[in-house]
């Protein structure tokens, strides 16, 4: 009793206070905001994933959603060796294609890191390659590798050689569709770290030169601590990217020869719409999506700790 | 002077808005169609030519037949969409969503896929309203166009793989025989005899193949020697029977070929038909659709082919059984939609068109779908229609009812390719050829 004569003052004034407090509170209206964005993702990307993972459990093609089977589409998935072979070939093009892509739009983005005119025009150069589209690009490099015709069948006859085939050699064909990948693709990492390293306040490379420290100490204690979260960034962008492939692969060899150069995408394209096994399509994108989330995950995750660490 | 602006600039709206009305109104429009086909772009060359009779190669032909087609039917416009042979990815996508183009170019080999979902329309009325009756079509023509008694696409022609030889050479390698003739193997073993000799007299390889990534010329060529050995393997539509030691000795025979360096190895489609124009080799494997552009590239002065001349000629038979080669044809098919009567009766029209100008389709190399022009004398008067006439006769099919024939192609040209450049044996690509084909057929 005596508490609740107490507590009443408090009781009273409540609403005032609660007014007060809501100004900083969350309100439901706030989310009329985000409502815009809100509705483009549910529909883009909710409902298709949704929509892709029911029809994974169907036998379905481009005309029918078909009959309820079950886990079947993931079983003939598992018992399929060019499936097996897509994620490996996979695996191997973002082995090639995401360090090399780090490393060099680091390095390059040390080298026009200064506020020179050549700079700026190196800067454009190479991010140029970027706004092509992959139709372009391919062409680009189909002219450069192609036998007998191509700009490498071309230098190496002055030397009086046959080129490597880069488009049928199964040893060569994927290293051909990375190399066409890094070149269309360096400009992003570039620019991201040219953005980081221009953050990096100029005091700390002041102190270090006062230090004695040399390039290499200065670049190892001081640079790449400061861009570890944009390195991590690129390392993940450039994952879930690049675990995407397929235009270059359906355009440079058609996944030949005999599928080394099939990626998964182009393995879910194929099931898709040449197979016209909707089904099968569908669960592959299931099982390309759950790779895709572990691997940016991991690398998240273990980047994380490193830093913690640190 | 502001009013007088406005009212100056509202009579002009007025006008213009009118004058579009007017264009708009269905009595000024002309009725659409939309036609979707494969063999290419060359508008830079034939973009306004309406004469096509000028026209050379499939692209140039088929692009001037149908700008003659709306020059000469005002009251129609067809609007085409050019797309990657075969084009099939694209179709399905645009018939999943419900927008198929009106008319579209289907192999023979393809049309069941499409009949079978009922996404075709059946066309012997149309045809029989526009005077065209199926008794007009060849017999192979008829066939590959006829599913379930109705016809669901209007013949063009027939195709089949030839060999295209390079005269000069092969005189070189001694390899022409007194009446000038080139002299063609008539075994296995006088194949690659001839090929080796080909290579010891002229340096070059016998064959020129179209190696790199390629599924389609590996699959033709190991049909037509199934044929030749009368292996049935398509018995039953619905499950192939293929690693068989009939489909052993053909791989067997191009692994040699390629082992030997006998053939160019890796070219992809352009490049080998560069390096035939450019006399790189002795024979290219290649369709009838090249006799129209290598003819004349051996008519101008200074190529390579003008030097000892051009001749063409079905694949050599070179085993004992029926005489035969693998064949197929196009198809102008007519997507099942809604239409008003008069986009139908242009349609019909256009069909109609297509048919009465066979004769100038056949000048590509491909064989007439009309019977009339198959036996008029002007298509045999055409250039080496005496040499590969015999493919009336020879030309084969797969039966129809097999389904996702070219994603057959696709896995039959993957495992041959591993097994003749060596990245697999010649036993592990038969039998996964056959589990991955029977894989797709028990899943249709």
């Amino acid at each position: 009793m005596a508490d609740a004569a107490l507590s009443s003052p408090a009781n009273r004034a409540a609403p005032a206070k609660a007014r007060v407090q809501n100004v900083q509170a969350p309100l439901w209206r706030n989310a009329l905001f985000v409502l815009p964005f809100l509705v483009v993702f549910v529909a883009l990307l909710v409902v298709p994933l949704v929509w892709g993972i029911w029809l994974s459990l169907h036998k379905a093609d481009a005309f029918s959603s078909g009959r309820f089977v079950g886990f079947a589409n993931y079983v003939r998935l598992y018992n399929d060796k060019i499936f097996w072979q897509a994620i490996g070939n996979t695996f191997y093009f973002v082995l090639l294609t995401v360090p090399a892509l780090a490393v060099i739009g680091l390095m390059l983005a040390l080298a026009l890191n200064s506020r020179t005119r050549t700079a700026a025009v190196l800067r454009t150069v190479f991010f140029a390659s970027s706004v092509l589209s992959v139709t372009i690009v391919t062409l680009i490099w189909r002219i450069v590798f192609v036998p007998g015709f191509g700009l490498l069948a071309t230098v190496y006859g002055w030397f009086g050689a046959a080129p490597p085939a880069f488009l049928s050699d199964p040893d060569l064909v994927m290293i051909a569709i990375a190399i066409a990948t890094i070149w269309w693709c360096i400009g992003l990492p570039m620019m991201l770290f040219l953005s980081a390293l221009q953050q990096i306040p100029g005091d700390i490379y002041e102190a270090a030169a006062l230090d004695n420290a040399n390039r290499w100490r200065t670049f190892r204690y001081i640079t790449l601590p400061s861009i570890k979260r944009t390195f991590v960034l690129v390392v993940v962008i450039q994952i879930v990217l690049q675990f995407q492939l397929f235009g270059q692969a359906k355009l440079m060899t058609n996944g030949g020869p005999n599928n080394v150069s099939k990626p998964m995408v182009l393995y879910i394209y194929e099931a898709a719409f040449t197979k016209w096994d909707l089904g099968l399509g569908a669960a592959a994108s299931e099982v390309l999506f759950v790779l895709i989330l572990i691997a940016a995950m991991v690398q998240f995750l273990v980047s994380r700790r490193k830093g913690e660490s640190a | 002077m502001i009013h007088t602006l406005r009212t100056s600039f509202l009579a002009a709206t007025a006008a213009c808005a009118l004058a579009g009305g007017l264009l708009a109104s269905p009595a000024f429009a002309a009725t659409e169609l939309t036609f979707q086909r494969f063999f290419g772009a060359c508008d830079a060359d034939f973009g306004s030519n309406t004469d096509v009779s000028k026209a050379v190669g499939e692209c140039g032909i088929i692009t001037s037949m149908v700008n003659k087609f709306n020059a000469d039917n005002p009251d129609i416009h067809v609007a085409v969409t050019t797309v990657e042979w075969p084009g099939y990815d694209q179709l399905t996508a645009q018939f999943a969503a419900g927008d198929p183009p009106d008319i579209v170019t289907i192999h023979h080999s393809a049309l069941s896929d499409y009949q079978t979902k009922g996404l075709l329309l059946p066309l012997d009325d149309l045809l029989a309203a526009n005077g065209i009756k199926p008794a007009d079509f060849t017999d192979a023509s008829r066939n590959g166009v006829t599913k379930d008694g109705k016809i669901y696409g209007l013949p063009i022609d027939n195709w089949t793989m030839l060999f295209h030889i390079n005269m000069d050479l092969f005189k070189q390698a001694g390899l022409v025989d007194a009446s000038g003739k080139p002299i063609l193997p008539k075994s296995v073993d006088e194949l690659l005899a001839q090929a080796k000799q080909f290579k010891e007299k002229t340096g070059k390889p016998y064959l020129i193949q179209n190696l790199a990534n390629e599924t389609a010329l590996y699959t033709r060529n190991l049909y037509t020697y199934l044929f030749q050995q009368n292996s049935d393997f398509f018995a039953d539509p619905t499950k192939v029977k293929i690693n068989t030691p009939e489909a052993k000795k053909v791989v067997e025979m191009y692994k040699a070929i390629f082992d030997q360096g006998d053939t160019t190895k890796d070219l992809d489609y352009a490049a080998s038909i560069n390096a035939f124009l450019a006399g790189e080799g002795g024979v290219h494997l290649n369709g009838t659709w090249m006799i129209g552009d290598y003819n004349a590239s051996a008519e101008k002065p200074g190529t390579a082919l003008n030097k000892g001349g051009y001749a063409v000629y079905p694949y050599p038979q070179l085993f004992s059984g029926k005489h035969a080669q693998y064949a197929d044809g196009h198809s102008l098919a007519v997507s099942q939609k809604d239409r008003s009567e008069e986009q139908t009766a242009a349609i019909g029209k256009f069909l109609k068109f297509m048919a009465d100008h066979d004769f100038d389709w056949s000048r590509t190399g491909h064989l007439p779908a009309m019977k009339a022009v198959l036996d008029s004398a002007a298509f045999k008067a055409l250039p080496h229609r005496d040499t590969v006439a015999p493919i009336a006769e020879l030309g084969t099919s797969l039966p129809g009812a097999v389904q996702r024939q070219f994603a057959i192609q696709d896995i039959i040209g993957q495992e041959m390719s591993a097994a003749i450049t060596g990245q697999k044996e010649v036993d592990a690509s038969l039998a996964d050829m056959e589990s991955r084909i029977n894989e797709l057929l028990a899943n249709l």
